[in-house]
């Protein structure tokens, strides 16, 4: 009787709270736009987990932007409310008028969330290559953290590796904690355990890091460090975990 | 449109062959001109070349020389854009096209 209680009640407690990774997504209809696909990107903003395709509030970010050619501009009053995973999130049709890549970056506003006890920020981005030009494929923006692509972060093969450095404050994070996550839009992964939706790696003594998805579609890792600052909730300071997120689509390959 | 005047391209330009890096052509329309801009996949900027105008059916409209800044121009004035413009540009070694729709120059001049 004991034993059926407890195991009942474990069951209860995972089910109510399983360990999900929280992701600040961007994500685009096309990485990759060429002169056919037309003249624009339309873009899609949200706050989930990805693999259970389970959305959550994404309140006006403080900050949206695309950086192309060393330039940044400010697109924050672009943004469309948009239902994104049954939740608040925006879209946005951007115009790409030269080629390129463009980097377009998120800061949300902090993400109280009461079952880790800390507020959330994940500085997301990810980047779109338009007219077959991929010059700026590696743009460091200098946000407050954020992963650095060693690899191209698009035209990428399913199974080939995707590297970056993990950034905080300009400076690379030694054996920073990296999750990765496959946003599981139509795509029906299933998992064997639960410790497969969220899968983790560790940086090296420099901050690179390195991970090879298995399949195509669109993968998210997001960097995470704790805040050398704290914000307030019901009168008590709390920690702030800060995510670099960035959003890599691999292509299905085509060969034999 | 700019998958019809695409596949027009497609057939007008004949791969050849895999290179190493890219020709990257784009044109941009201020409503007196289409600027052609030409460069190598690895940024380096193509200083010789042919630029071939085309227009819609496909007929060659004009011919130019690539200049050393990877340009040329083309006046809208003395082409017959209506059904869109198809810029080839050919280095020798490689070679690739950018199209510019009706739409594309109809934005550029208000109308």
């Amino acid at each position: 009787m004991t034993r059926y209680f407890l195991a009942a009640s474990c069951a209860a407690l995972i089910a109510a709270a399983p360990a999900l990774a929280h992701y600040g997504m961007i994500i685009p209809d096309d990485p990759m736009i060429s002169q056919e696909d037309g003249r624009s990107v339309a873009l899609t903003m949200s706050f989930s987990h990805p693999f259970e395709l389970d959305g959550m509030v994404l309140d006006r970010p403080v900050a949206f932007s695309v950086t192309h050619e060393g330039r940044t501009t400010d697109l924050l009053g672009g943004l469309q409310d948009a239902t994104v995973m049954q939740d608040k999130g925006y879209t946005l049709d951007y115009p790409l008028e030269r080629p390129g890549t463009y980097v377009f970056a998120m800061e949300p506003q902090p993400y109280w969330e009461p079952a880790e006890d800390a507020f959330i920020i994940h500085y997301t981005k990810t980047y779109v290559t338009a007219y077959g030009d991929d010059e700026g494929w590696d743009t460091e923006l200098g946000l407050k953290t954020e992963i650095v692509p060693l690899s191209k972060p698009f035209g990428l093969w399913e199974h080939n590796v995707f590297q970056g450095i993990v950034k905080l404050d300009g400076a690379p994070v030694p054996y920073a904690e990296v999750e990765v996550e496959f946003f599981n839009d139509g795509a029906g992964a299933t998992v064997p355990d639960e410790l497969m939706i969220t899968q983790t790696v560790k940086a090296d003594a420099n901050g690179v890091f390195t991970y090879a998805p298995p399949s195509h579609g669109w993968w998210g890792f997001a960097a995470l460090n704790t805040a050398d600052y704290t914000l307030p909730q019901e009168g008590a300071d709390k920690a702030v975990e800060l995510g670099a997120v960035i959003w890599v689509h691999f292509e299905d390959w085509t060969g034999q | 449109m700019i998958r019809a005047l695409a596949v027009l391209a497609l057939a007008v330009v004949a791969p050849t062959g895999v290179a190493a890096h890219q020709l990257v052509v784009f044109a941009s329309v201020d409503c007196e001109a289409v600027t052609v801009e030409v460069k190598f996949s690895n940024g380096r900027i193509a200083q010789k070349g042919d630029v071939r105008v085309l227009d819609g059916e496909n007929s060659l409209l004009m011919t130019l020389p690539l200049g050393r800044d990877g340009t040329a121009r083309v006046p809208l004035d003395r082409v017959d854009h209506s059904g869109g413009l198809v810029i080839e540009v050919g280095t020798g070694s490689h070679d690739n096209y950018w199209i510019v729709t009706p739409e594309d120059i109809a934005q550029k001049c208000g109308s």
